[in-house]
C-alpha cells in the first residue's frame, strides 16, 4: 500500500537531485504559482515545454508520472464530465439535451494543462527530495519546529501503523472477516480503535526513550548549506521563468 | 475532497494558504496555552495523522460506488486543537507520496477539511454538559461531530468549486450542482458519522483518556 522509496528514488543522480534543496524547494513552489496564475490559452504551450525540460532534467522515468497521476487523475475527469456540458452559453453541438459548450470546453483546456504542467513540476521536485530532507529544509526556511516534528513523526507511523493494520487483517481474516463492507462496520470500527490504542501506548514509549535520550533538548541539526554556482543558475532560471509567465500574462 | 492543483484561481489558492496559515497559527498559540510542553502532544497528533493518511486509501464499497472515509470528524473529536496540523501535515504527505490533492492547493484543502475538524472538536466537547463517561452522548455527539464535519467540508468544496475555477455556470447551474455534490457526500456523511460513533464508544470503553483533548 505505502511505498516509502518512491520519496526520493531519484534523489542522487540528476542535476535536480543534486540542487540545494533551499534553493530548489522555493524555486519551484514559485513557478508552480506562476503557472497556476495563467489564464490565456497562448501560453499554455510554453506552460507544457518548460515542464517538460525541468521533467527531463530530473531524469525521472516516464512510468513515475504516470503511476502517480491516477489519484488527482479522477477528479480531472469529473471536470471533463461536468464542464464541456454544463459550463458556458455558446453551444457548437447539440444532440437531444446533451449540449457541448465553448466556454466549458476552453476552461477544461486551461484546467487540464494548467493541471499536467503543475503535476510534472510537483513529481520532479518531491521524487528527487527524500521527506526527511525536506523536512529539515523546511525547517531552516522557518516552518515552526512542531509542525515539521509532527510530518516526521507522522511519516514514521504510517509505515508502523501500515504493518500493524496488515497483521491485523490476516489475523481478523484467520478469524473468519469476510472484508471490508457495510455489514462489517462494527467490526472495522473495533479493529481501528484498538490500532488506536495499541499504536497510541507504543507511540507514548517511543516518545519517552527519544525525550530521555535528549530530544527536545536543544534545536535539530540543520542541513548544510553549501550552495554552488549551478544550484544559483537554476533558482535563477525558475524565478526569471516564473516572472516572464507572469508578466506575458499581465500584458499580452 | 481533495483539490488538485491547476483547478481553482490563483486568488483562491493564495487565499486558502493565508486562512491556512492563520488556523496553524492560532492552532499552534492554542496548544502552546493548553500543554505546558506542547512536544507531549506529538504523538498522538503524528499517530492520528498517520490514520488519516491511510484512511484515504481505504474504499468502503456503497453500491454502485466505492467511497473512502475522511477521518476529519475523528482528528477534531480526538485531537482538538492539534487536529489543524495534523489535517495539514497528513495532506501534505499525502501531496508528497501520491501527489494526492496539490502543492498549489495545500493551503484550500487544508481549510476544507481542518476547519470542520475544529468545528468537530467544538461540538464534541459538548458532552461535557450531559456526563463525559455516558455511552449514548458521547455517541450522539461523536456522529454529529463527523457528520457535520464531512458535510461541511463537502458544501464548502462545492462552493469553492463552483465560484474559484474558471468556469461560467447560470445561477439554476450552480444551484444544482451544489446540492447535487453535497448530496452526494450524504452517505459518506452517514458513514463517517456512525464509524466515528462507534470508534468513540470502542475507546471510552477501553481508554477513555483518548478522548480527553478537551480536558488538556
Amino acid at each position: 500500500m505505502i511505498n516509502g522509496a518512491a520519496v526520493g528514488s531519484a534523489e542522487s543522480g540528476s542535476l535536480f537531485g543534486r540542487w540545494e534543496t533551499r534553493l530548489k524547494l522555493p524555486g519551484l513552489i514559485i513557478l508552480v504559482f506562476s503557472f497556476s496564475l495563467v489564464q490565456d490559452l497562448r501560453l499554455l504551450p510554453l506552460l507544457l515545454l518548460s515542464s517538460m525540460i525541468i521533467y527531463r532534467l530530473s531524469a525521472l522515468p516516464f512510468t513515475c508520472l504516470v503511476s502517480r497521476v491516477r489519484l488527482p487523475g479522477f477528479f480531472l475527469l469529473a471536470m471533463a464530465v461536468i464542464l464541456p456540458f454544463w459550463s458556458g452559453q455558446t453551444i457548437l453541438w447539440q444532440f437531444g439535451p446533451l449540449a457541448l459548450r465553448l466556454e466549458g470546453c476552453i476552461s477544461l483546456l486551461l484546467i487540464t494543462v494548467k493541471f499536467i504542467a503543475i503535476f510534472m513540476v510537483v513529481v520532479a521536485l518531491f521524487a528527487t527530495t527524500p521527506l526527511p530532507l525536506l523536512t529539515r529544509t523546511m525547517r531552516a526556511l522557518g516552518i515552526p519546529w512542531l509542525l515539521t516534528d509532527l510530518l516526521l513523526f507522522s511519516y514514521r507511523y504510517i509505515f508502523q501503523l501500515s504493518s500493524d493494520l496488515r497483521r491485523t487483517h490476516t489475523a481478523a481474516h484467520l478469524r473468519g472477516f469476510k472484508g471490508i463492507s457495510l455489514i462489517s462496520l462494527k467490526t472495522m470500527a473495533n479493529v481501528t480503535g484498538s490500532l488506536l490504542v495499541r499504536s497510541h501506548q507504543q507511540a507514548e514509549r517511543v516518545f519517552q526513550a527519544m525525550t530521555l535520550r535528549g530530544y527536545g533538548n536543544g534545536d535539530q541539526a540543520l542541513p548544510e548549506f553549501r550552495p554552488v554556482v549551478a544550484d544559483y543558475l537554476l533558482l535563477a532560471a525558475a524565478v526569471l521563468l516564473s516572472a516572464a509567465i507572469v508578466l506575458a500574462q499581465i500584458f499580452i | 475532497m481533495h483539490i488538485p492543483d491547476g483547478i481553482i484561481s490563483t486568488t483562491a489558492a493564495i487565499g486558502g494558504y493565508a486562512a491556512a496559515g492563520g488556523m496553524t497559527w492560532l492552532s499552534l498559540y492554542k496548544i502552546k496555552q493548553k500543554y505546558g510542553n506542547p512536544r507531549n502532544g506529538i504523538p498522538r497528533a503524528a499517530l492520528l495523522t498517520a490514520a488519516f493518511f491511510a484512511a484515504s486509501l481505504i474504499h468502503i464499497p456503497i453500491p454502485p460506488v466505492s467511497v473512502h472515509l475522511v477521518f476529519s470528524g475523528l482528528l477534531g473529536v480526538v485531537l482538538g486543537w492539534f487536529a489543524f496540523p495534523a489535517v495539514l501535515v497528513g495532506l501534505l504527505l499525502q501531496a508528497v507520496m501520491f501527489q494526492h490533492g496539490g502543492l498549489t492547493t495545500l493551503g484550500v484543502n487544508a481549510c476544507l477539511m481542518g476547519l470542520p475538524a475544529l468545528m468537530a472538536h467544538r461540538l464534541f466537547c459538548l458532552r461535557s454538559l450531559f456526563g463525559r463517561r455516558k455511552p449514548l452522548p458521547n455517541a450522539i455527539l461523536a456522529f454529529l461531530a463527523a457528520f457535520s464535519a464531512v458535510a461541511a467540508g463537502a458544501i464548502m468544496a462545492a462552493l469553492l468549486l463552483i465560484y474559484a475555477t474558471p468556469a461560467y455556470f447560470d445561477a439554476a447551474a450552480e444551484k444544482t450542482a451544489v446540492l447535487t455534490l453535497s448530496f452526494a457526500h450524504l452517505p459518506v456523511a452517514l458513514l463517517e458519522g456512525t464509524f466515528t460513533a462507534m470508534v468513540v464508544l470502542f475507546l471510552l470503553r477501553v481508554q477513555p483518556t483518548l478522548l480527553e483533548a478537551d480536558q488538556k
